[in-house]
């Protein structure tokens, strides 16, 4: 029996430069350049000033592990090879903070404040940016 | 010294189980039904409905409203009515409004209803979260998971310490006739209960039900002249972190700091007044952190808090007395809203609250990013 397609974004207005970036090998965030605030998820205005003057700048792709959890059942068949698998919380350099996954090492060896780098795994036509712990070779 | 404002005049409710085989509005009407009889009321006097539609319906209805189809089957032609969408903060927003409403003079009987049936609809609780979903982050647990591991790291809060919560509220449960899962639970069993994600496992979460629950909300005056002492709602707020991941403090603390402060500030109380607490138990780890978001311990200090019995009948906080949704059934939290009240009118026998006077009730929802607070007094 075929495994159902694994879940993929799906960009719309607003949410596609971000992922139009990670299919360039980009990791993008939003920046505001009346306040300088920087932020993700995409937003149409600052969220800190309601300013439009506002544009998709380039991360340098470093982070840190702010927390994480492992799925040790599978929600949705086509995650059920990669149990157990780790969902993180990763801030990156530039402040912003978004949902990925932590590849590279087990689970037992992820913890918080973890440094690690953006990798773009390639899925279904798109790109998923995922984060490897810095000293295992990313 | 009149009291003005609202009361909750009636409270009803369903079997709540795994699989009852009825349609989540039979259990709806069969909840309001029982409700309305309960303050008094016949189905003629109702002119306010206010409705949640379960997780099972908001995936089958798509966009009609849910109040539109079950006030239609109701034959009602309510002055007010609105349907609630804040997830697991619904329920006490509800009761919240149907208090506004009467409050105003837009109606004078109104009830609120939550009602699901899960088993009728695949896959309801193992939704993915919009994007992220491609990274596998799906259902309710998955935030729970995120914040939990995070409040572990950083205050050492520990798995025994969760593990108490969900033995306290067993036991309660044990005491609750209607409760979905009465066999009792140690801590052992606990800590060798399996990991769903991990820093969560299968009995830090709440359980999965066909069940529904409703409240009948009136004015103070009007309760008077009805059979039941109607409990008084002495005050209530809400607040939402709409900004998720993005907020600071959002893996740590919940909005019931904001919410609780609002709603402590309404009716003149404190943390120190509140008797008996219902607070929403999607998983044990949202009970830790309200315990400190609503003040009864510190920020930080839930787990030595929940230690020692704290949370059970004759502790200093008698917390989720019929079990909660974690033990007595998924009610969506009108089921705390049903027992606060049953606790405040002293119905409660084995479980009784002795001498309680106030309670607290929460509503949290939508991952971690919805809260409503009641706070309920017997006068």
């Amino acid at each position: 029996m075929d495994r159902p397609a694994r879940p993929v974004p799906t960009p719309d207005a607003v949410t596609a430069p971000f992922w139009e970036g990670c299919l360039r090998g980009e990791l993008r965030v939003q920046a505001c350049g009346a306040c300088g605030a920087r932020w993700l998820p995409a937003s149409v205005v600052c969220p800190r000033c309601w300013s439009d003057a506002i544009a998709w700048i380039r991360a340098a792709g470093a982070g840190t592990v702010v927390t994480f959890a492992v799925y040790h059942r599978a929600y949705h068949e086509a995650f059920r090879p990669l149990l157990p698998y780790v969902v993180a919380v990763v801030e990156l350099a530039e402040g912003p903070r978004l949902v990925s996954n932590i590849v590279g090492v087990p689970p037992e060896r992820v913890q918080i404040g973890l440094p690690v780098r953006v990798e773009f795994e390639p899925i279904e036509g798109t790109a998923l940016p995922v984060f490897r712990p810095v000293d295992e070779g990313g | 010294m009149r009291k003005p404002g609202a009361c909750i005049a009636g409270v009803g409710h369903t079997a709540l189980g795994p699989r009852l085989g009825r349609p989540a509005w039979a259990l709806q009407a069969e909840a309001v039904r029982a409700a309305v009889s309960d303050a008094g009321l016949a189905p003629g006097d109702v002119d306010g409905l206010i409705t949640e539609a379960g997780y099972s319906q908001g995936v089958v209805e798509g966009i009609t409203p849910h109040f539109l189809r079950l006030g239609g089957m109701l034959g009602l032609d309510p002055r007010y009515t609105a349907t609630e969408v804040l997830g697991g903060a619904s329920s006490v927003a509800m009761v919240q409004r149907a208090a506004l409403a009467v409050g105003a003079g837009l109606c004078s009987a109104c009830v609120c209803v939550f009602g699901d049936a899960p088993s009728a609809a695949r896959g309801t609780w193992s939704y993915g979260r919009g994007d992220d979903a491609a990274f596998g982050l799906f259902g309710a647990i998955g935030l729970h998971a995120l914040a939990a591991r995070r409040h572990m790291a950083l205050y050492g809060t520990r798995a025994e310490q969760l593990g108490e919560i969900a033995v306290t509220q067993r036991r309660h449960a044990g005491l609750t006739p209607h409760a979905q899962q009465r066999e009792p639970l140690t801590l052992d069993d606990y800590l060798v209960s399996s990991w769903v994600v991990e820093p969560l496992r299968v009995a830090d979460c709440c359980l999965v039900s066909d069940g529904a629950g409703a409240v009948v909300v009136t004015s103070t005056e009007r309760a008077r002249d009805l059979p039941r002492c109607g409990i008084r709602i002495a005050g209530f707020g809400q607040a939402h972190r709409l900004t998720g991941l993005a907020g600071d403090e959002h893996l740590t603390a919940l909005p019931a700091r904001e919410s609780g402060r609002i709603a402590f500030g309404m009716a003149g109380l404190g943390p120190g007044d509140v008797d008996v607490a219902e607070l929403y138990d999607c998983f044990t780890s949202v009970v830790l952190m309200q315990l400190e978001d609503y003040g009864f311990c510190k920020k930080g200090e839930g787990g030595a808090f929940v230690e020692g019995g704290r949370l059970g009948l004759g502790g200093a906080l008698p917390t989720n007395t019929a079990g909660g949704l974690l033990s007595e059934g998924f009610g969506g939290g009108m089921l705390h809203v049903v027992e606060a009240v049953r606790q405040l009118r002293g119905e409660c026998g084995a479980r009784q609250v002795v001498g309680a006077e106030i309670a607290l009730v929460s509503g949290h929802g939508l991952g971690m990013n919805t809260h409503a607070t009641l706070l309920l007094c017997r006068d």
